[in-house]
């Protein structure tokens, strides 16, 4: 996912976003089965992304754990529809991951336009993820039922 | 009674472990730290030797679907840029001919004033680095990944330090068009940090009138040329090069053209906003300059 995501995807732009395969992955796998298995694959798919950037190692890794364990929240599970819970966690969690990496870069000394970034970049990132998240779900639930109900051990 | 098997989101909340978390962000956090302290150095460029083959695999097989979304986003451009370039065509013409005529001029005038010059010509011209591509001196590099974090710019190239690449080289494009410098190296692959990312600077100088500044990546992309003197002259469509000062890159690098210049009267440098002379986006070959004839110390110091 980590390749597909650095070299099908590089390229790829809806308006001046990014889709972010990883990221949808992480994030509704975490709505799906939990935090646990989110925070995993967060972790993991986050550092093999971090050995392919050129920014700090584990930068995307502690990014995409923010946004599992938001995502992973038992928020709002008896309101509204599946779909509607999971764009919103979606945002949510998108939200964290760029916050947080923004916040990693800051820290080790990438020069980080907060206002650029947060219009520009994240805001755009994370409503077109947001809106994607559906249409990946039916994939991810399927994959669920065929990992059966033990998930992955760590 | 029996559960249904179709998933309900978040039906698996039971026996979460509640240290999971705590554990990850740790260790997260321990190997940004070591990261950052040069540590784990060793450890990433083995994990190089597996994924950048991978990586390269994977480019090859999904660069038709690359290409597909290219090709998309391609058309909507194209009208507007068929217009644009028939009208550059044009100009480019007369442009042309007035420039054959000041390349015999300067041949002329080279012999006859027995020029002679620390820097020929040919070194500050793009020219010459890509008559060279694939020679000894520019192993050729194809790029193979983009980056994965929005707010970096960088891209990976295929030759790494077994082919002679090292940190700190430049890489240009076609037109000696400069691409950036490589920040990183694996055993066969290289990172080259882009003009436009916000951690690069680049020592440059104005085509016409010679007046120095630094040229920075900007968040969107674009490029600032800060640091030029109030005295300097600064016209949109000067064309913007390497200065060679600092040793760090090759004299006469072109880094783009100037689309708008910034002057307050009160302050103590102008600023100009220039337009890349490499399209990164569409980026696909690239050449390593590996080795290059620094600025003397002499003409350093009088810039």
């Amino acid at each position: 996912m980590a390749l597909i995501q650095t070299t099908a995807l590089a390229g790829v732009e809806v308006l001046g976003a990014r889709p972010n395969l990883m990221l949808l992955v992480v994030l509704i796998w975490a709505v799906v089965r939990g935090i646990d298995e989110g925070l995993i694959w967060a972790f993991f798919g986050g550092l093999l992304l971090d050995l392919l950037s050129g920014g700090p190692l584990a930068s995307m890794a502690l990014a995409l754990l923010a946004g599992a364990y938001l995502a992973g929240q038992s928020l709002g599970e008896q309101v509204g529809s599946r779909a509607i819970r999971l764009v919103v966690l979606t945002v949510l969690g998108a939200t964290a991951y760029h916050l947080t990496l923004l916040l990693i870069l800051d820290w080790s000394g990438h020069a980080v336009d907060w206002g650029f970034s947060l219009l520009q970049v994240a805001g755009p990132s994370v409503l077109l993820n947001a809106l994607l998240a559906p249409i990946l779900l039916p994939s991810l639930t399927w994959l669920e039922r065929v990992t059966g109900e033990e998930g992955l051990a760590l | 009674m029996r559960q249904s098997k179709r998933p309900s989101m978040s039906i698996r909340r039971q026996g979460e472990r509640s240290w999971l978390p705590l554990v990850l962000l740790i260790v997260g956090l321990l190997l940004l730290v070591f990261h950052e302290s040069g540590l784990l150095a060793p450890v990433e460029r083995a994990a190089h030797y597996v994924l950048d083959p991978l990586q390269r695999l994977f480019s090859s097989v999904t660069e038709g679907t690359g290409g597909l979304f290219r090709t998309l986003r391609d058309v909507r451009d194209l009208r507007s840029e068929v217009e644009e370039l028939r009208a550059q065509v044009d100009a480019l013409k007369v442009e042309n001919v007035r420039l054959r005529e000041y390349e015999a001029e300067a041949q002329q005038l080279r012999v006859l004033l027995n020029f002679v010059s620390d820097y020929p010509i040919s070194t500050y011209l793009g020219a010459e680095v890509v008559d060279r591509e694939g020679g000894e001196g520019f192993p050729a590099g194809e790029t193979v990944g983009g980056e994965p974090n929005p707010y970096l710019r960088y891209v990976t190239i295929n030759v790494g330090a077994q082919q002679g690449a090292g940190v700190g080289m430049s890489v240009v494009s076609g037109g000696a068009g400069l691409v950036g410098r490589i920040s990183e190296v694996g055993p066969r692959t290289a990172k080259v940090r882009l003009l436009t990312d916000t951690e690069s600077a680049v020592a440059a100088l104005l085509q016409t009138t010679r007046g120095t500044g630094l040229v920075i990546g900007e968040p969107d992309g674009s490029l600032q040329m800060r640091y030029i003197p109030q005295e300097e002259a600064v016209n949109v469509g000067d064309i913007v090069l390497t200065s060679g000062l600092g040793g760090l890159m090759p004299k006469g690098l072109v880094i783009g053209q100037v689309t708008e210049v910034q002057q307050k009267m009160y302050e103590t440098f102008q600023t100009a906003t220039v337009r890349p002379a490499v399209d990164f986006a569409r980026l696909e070959l690239a050449l390593v300059v590996t080795g290059f004839q620094e600025v003397p110390l002499d003409e350093a110091s009088e810039k």
